[in-house]
């Protein structure tokens, strides 16, 4: 290994010069404090995070030591879920009309329903809102508004034979 | 100032190892002002061997606050079978070979000045006198050739001559620092000197 040694001793003194190579002035100064400060803020983010877990922890103790508080928390919670489905599954313009109507009309007897159904003004009315193209590029085609040409009137007797 | 100087030959575990056991003591227990202390004992020849392996300043600078940064969050897991400083030694390392494994064909070097003292180091002298091959080699020119030289090596390799030649490490303390057997580190010098060798070929004095 000696050997080796003098044969290398040209090149060890070569790699000597490494041992010149500084970082720039003042560098070592300021490092300890950098890594301080490094680990300090990441200290800081760490407690941070376990503020964090024990708020929740506390708000589940809450739970634990008051069974009364599950209960209540959780019918509210049902309550807005029931809400949340109802007020998601109508549609806006069924809330908006159906709601109105109810409110302006609250009583309508029979036969006013009927009438107004079956009146030819309620039937053109409801035509004309048809978002059928035929239907409403054809108004007067109802089966209610207009008589159909093949249609005669028919005098009929009831009077049995031989009266 | 030199860096790394061959002071740093005498046994690393010695320079007051009682007070080096109650800072490590003092620091594992939360006490930052213990650990500040660690750091700057260690931050130079840390940061010295991490810029002698990637041969860039701003990387070495990064690497070594990290490294310290990672020690203090496991110092927890330190049980004390080996020195702090060797320890610390380890973690400084597998940063670095992880770093430079990840950084593979993109070395860019940002090379350190030269001290003052260099152009008075006899064995420097002797390198860019009259009977060097390459006269006209500056020091400047010789420290990029030798760094160069030093980045074509595998990082296992470099590793060994950084410990041993510029960091003045022992065998044993390099075998425990690279978790190897000695044999395994004079065989690692070894090939290392030799490709180093003909690497600079035209910069060293023939023997």
């Amino acid at each position: 290994m000696n050997e080796n040694e003098n044969n290398f001793e040209s090149l060890r003194r070569l790699l000597a010069l490494k041992r010149h190579e500084i970082p720039p002035p003042g560098y070592f100064n300021d490092f300890s404090r950098q890594v301080m400060s490094r680990i300090r803020a990441g200290e800081t983010a760490e407690s941070w995070e376990a503020a964090g877990a024990s708020w929740l922890l506390k708000f589940l103790q809450v739970f634990e030591a008051k069974p009364a508080f599950v209960g209540a928390f959780a019918c509210s919670l049902c309550l807005l879920l029931l809400l949340g489905i109802v007020y998601a599954e109508r549609p806006d313009g069924m809330a908006k009309t159906g709601l109105l109507a109810s409110v302006t009309q609250p009583s309508v007897s029979l036969a006013d329903a009927t009438s107004s159904v079956f009146s030819p003004s309620s039937v053109q009315t409801g035509l004309m809102v048809s978002t059928n193209p035929v239907l409403s590029l054809a108004p007067d085609a109802s089966l209610f508004g207009q008589q159909s040409p093949l249609a005669q009137p028919v005098s009929v007797n009831f009077s049995l034979p031989g009266n | 100032m030199i860096m790394a100087e061959p002071a740093a030959r005498q046994d690393l575990e010695s320079p007051a190892p009682v007070d080096e056991e109650v800072l490590v003591r003092q620091a594992r227990r939360g006490d930052l002002t213990a650990y500040d202390e660690l750091v700057r004992r260690y931050q130079e020849r840390i940061y010295a061997t991490i810029y002698h392996m990637t041969s860039n300043h701003e990387d070495a600078n990064d690497l070594a606050q990290e490294s310290f940064i990672k020690a203090f969050q496991a110092l927890k897991s330190f049980k004390g079978g080996s020195s702090f400083y060797t320890w610390l030694y380890r973690i400084a390392v597998n940063k670095t070979i992880n770093f430079l494994k990840q950084r593979k064909n993109r070395t860019h070097m940002s090379l350190n000045d030269l001290d003052f003292n260099a152009e008075h180091d006899p064995d420097l002298v002797a390198l860019i006198s009259d009977k060097t091959p390459r006269r006209e080699a500056g020091l400047t020119e010789l420290q990029e050739k030798l760094n160069a030289a030093m980045l074509k090596l595998s990082e296992p390799h470099r590793l060994v001559v950084v410990l041993h030649d510029v960091q003045g490490l022992s065998h044993d303390e390099i075998a425990r620092i690279m978790d190897c057997n000695i044999g395994t580190v004079r065989s690692r010098l070894f090939y290392a000197r030799q490709q180093l060798q003909g690497y600079l070929s035209d910069y060293l004095r023939p023997t």
